[in-house]
């Protein structure tokens, strides 16, 4: 298992996880509030609606107009969602249709381009391992300001998650709170999407904050926790899918084997609290026991 | 509050509120489910629209950032939510904060006194929702009281607390009262409205009639309010049949 440490001396290996851990810095702390607001449905989407800004973009200007096409899709989205959300009685149907109509523009768009099953692929799954140096920049750039939009605002973001009636109370404008959630989990869809691809991108939002909510119940720590998870697994996914390639004769693909990590890493946090839960009574006493003992 | 009129989207929800609520006063909003209480505070709040007339609190409108205090019913809470009691009364202390400010020693200060207030000290660690429904409220009391309001909007804060819980919750508003703070609670129960409030609004959809208490609370105006000849009142309660018991 030397694959841990010695993958990361080639400079795309090191490039892979550099991006990666700086998505999963990110994640975390957003995918937190995903988690707390429930917003796995609108985060995927997003994912959906963002795919149409990249296909757009990658057609016009290749891998550097992917990211801006992005941009513009995903900051357009984010404000159009919220805005769907707060208007419609039931908003799921409205998400649903809005953005797999999108989707499919996206998918429309592609298939124009002469090799269509590669760009699909590519854009859909991601590059984790042909991530250039100037994409390398560009993740951390969104990413940062991903990060400070919600680092800014985390406080009330957890506020308005908790009792939304009570912020708007208090004289925030919930609106204009959850446009800037929207736009940060857009965000990190655009960071993410050429690194892990569109379709993964939902697991690196999603499932850090699902596993934080089952380790701890205390506010703060889930932030690291999620973080610290989602670091972990894109570490141990880069070494597993590079040792099962070079040593293992198998081709794993990058970015699908981080998010299996990921998905693992979610089913054995389940497994252990359910465990746990078992043991030692429902949650109630061990968090009674947890908060006594602070 | 002249002539306000609120709506949820087309349809008018609550019409013709006329009245006023003094420093120092509360006020009880009684009428039967579905007449406007919860509405009546969520216009006031400006969660909802208004359709005509004016609302104004201090003589301003929207209300100023943090002159309103806020308890709402707790069943609206998520029990699961993984944040302590004192987190939640730290809520209160947001606004005055500031984006992006961490909370300081004053602030600490602050939550430990309006826990004290509400008679929670000892709870302050405990996960919000394990505590109980009665507690909730208080916890939620607290995060009002630490947010230093001039007007405190109060929904069936009575809505399943057993005795001690209500006692407790009644010092509170009282002591409030005594501080300068105005209030306005929505409550089905008379024990709270003669134990704190000087007037009464009568809602059904309308304003049936505001006045000081004693005035409004009689058997005509609430059979009025509560559409049925057969509400019988008692000092305590009033009696609707098929109603539940209040």
């Amino acid at each position: 298992m030397d694959a841990l440490i010695t993958a990361f001396d080639l400079p795309f290996m090191a490039r892979a996880l550099l991006v990666l851990v700086v998505l999963s810095l990110v994640a975390g702390l957003v995918g937190v509030l995903v988690n707390l607001r429930g917003l796995e449905f609108i985060s995927d989407g997003l994912t959906h609606a963002v795919f149409p800004g990249v296909a757009i973009g990658f057609v016009w200007g290749g891998r550097d107009g992917l990211f801006v096409g992005a941009l513009i899709a995903a900051l357009l989205a984010a404000v159009v969602l919220t805005v769907i959300v707060r208007r419609a009685v039931t908003s799921d149907a409205a998400i649903a249709i809005v953005f797999t109509a999108m989707f499919s523009v996206g998918i429309i768009v592609v298939s124009r381009e002469t090799n269509y099953v590669g760009q699909l692929d590519a854009l859909l799954f991601g590059r984790l391992l042909t991530v250039s140096p100037a994409e390398v920049n560009q993740t951390v750039v969104v990413c940062l300001i991903a990060l400070i939009i919600v680092g800014f605002t985390l406080k009330e973001q957890v506020f308005r998650a908790f009792d939304l009636e009570g912020t708007a109370a208090a004289g925030y404008r919930p609106l204009i709170l959850d446009i800037l959630l929207n736009v940060a989990i857009a965000l990190v869809v655009v960071a993410a999407s050429s690194a892990v691809g569109n379709l993964l991108v939902l697991a690196v939002l999603i499932v850090p904050g699902a596993v934080a909510r089952l380790v701890t119940d205390r506010l703060w720590l889930l932030f690291p926790v999620a973080a610290g998870f989602a670091i972990l697994a894109a570490w141990v996914g880069l070494a597993l899918g590079y040792e099962a390639s070079v040593n293992g004769g198998v081709d794993l693909p990058s970015g699908a084997t981080v998010v299996l990590v990921l998905v693992a890493g979610y089913v054995l946090a389940l497994v252990v609290r359910l465990v746990l839960d078992r043991i030692g009574g429902p949650r109630r006493t061990r968090a009674v026991a947890g908060s006594a003992a602070q | 509050m002249a002539a306000a009129s609120f709506a949820y989207g087309p349809e008018a929800a609550l019409t013709g509120i006329d009245f006023t609520v003094s420093p120092g006063q509360a006020v009880a909003l009684i009428g039967p489910n579905g007449s406007g209480k919860s509405t009546l505070l969520k216009g006031i709040l400006g969660l909802i629209t208004r359709t005509a007339g004016t609302v104004e609190v201090l003589g301003q409108w929207p209300a100023p950032a943090g002159y309103i205090g806020y308890v709402p019913q707790t069943d609206q809470l998520d029990p699961h939510f993984p944040v302590s009691l004192e987190q939640v009364v730290l809520m209160g202390r947001y606004r005055s904060l500031g984006w992006w400010r961490m909370p300081a020693r004053a602030d600490r200060r602050a939550v430990t006194e309006a826990l004290e207030t509400v008679g929670l000290g000892s709870r302050a660690k405990t996960r919000f929702g394990e505590l109980s429904g009665g507690q909730q409220q208080r916890g939620l009391l607290a995060r009002a009281v630490a947010s230093d309001p001039r007007l405190l909007l109060l929904d069936e804060p009575f809505n399943g607390l057993d005795q001690v819980n209500r006692d407790a919750l009644i010092e509170t508003v009282k002591r409030l009262k005594q501080q300068g703070v105005a209030v306005l609670v929505s409550t089905h129960d008379l024990d709270l409205a003669r134990a704190v409030c000087e007037s009464v609004l009568l809602l059904n959809g309308a304003q049936v009639a505001f006045g000081p208490r004693e005035e409004v609370l009689t058997l005509a105006n609430v059979q009025r309010a509560f559409g049925s000849v057969g509400v019988e009142m008692d000092e305590h309660t009033i009696v609707v049949p098929g109603h539940g018991g209040h």
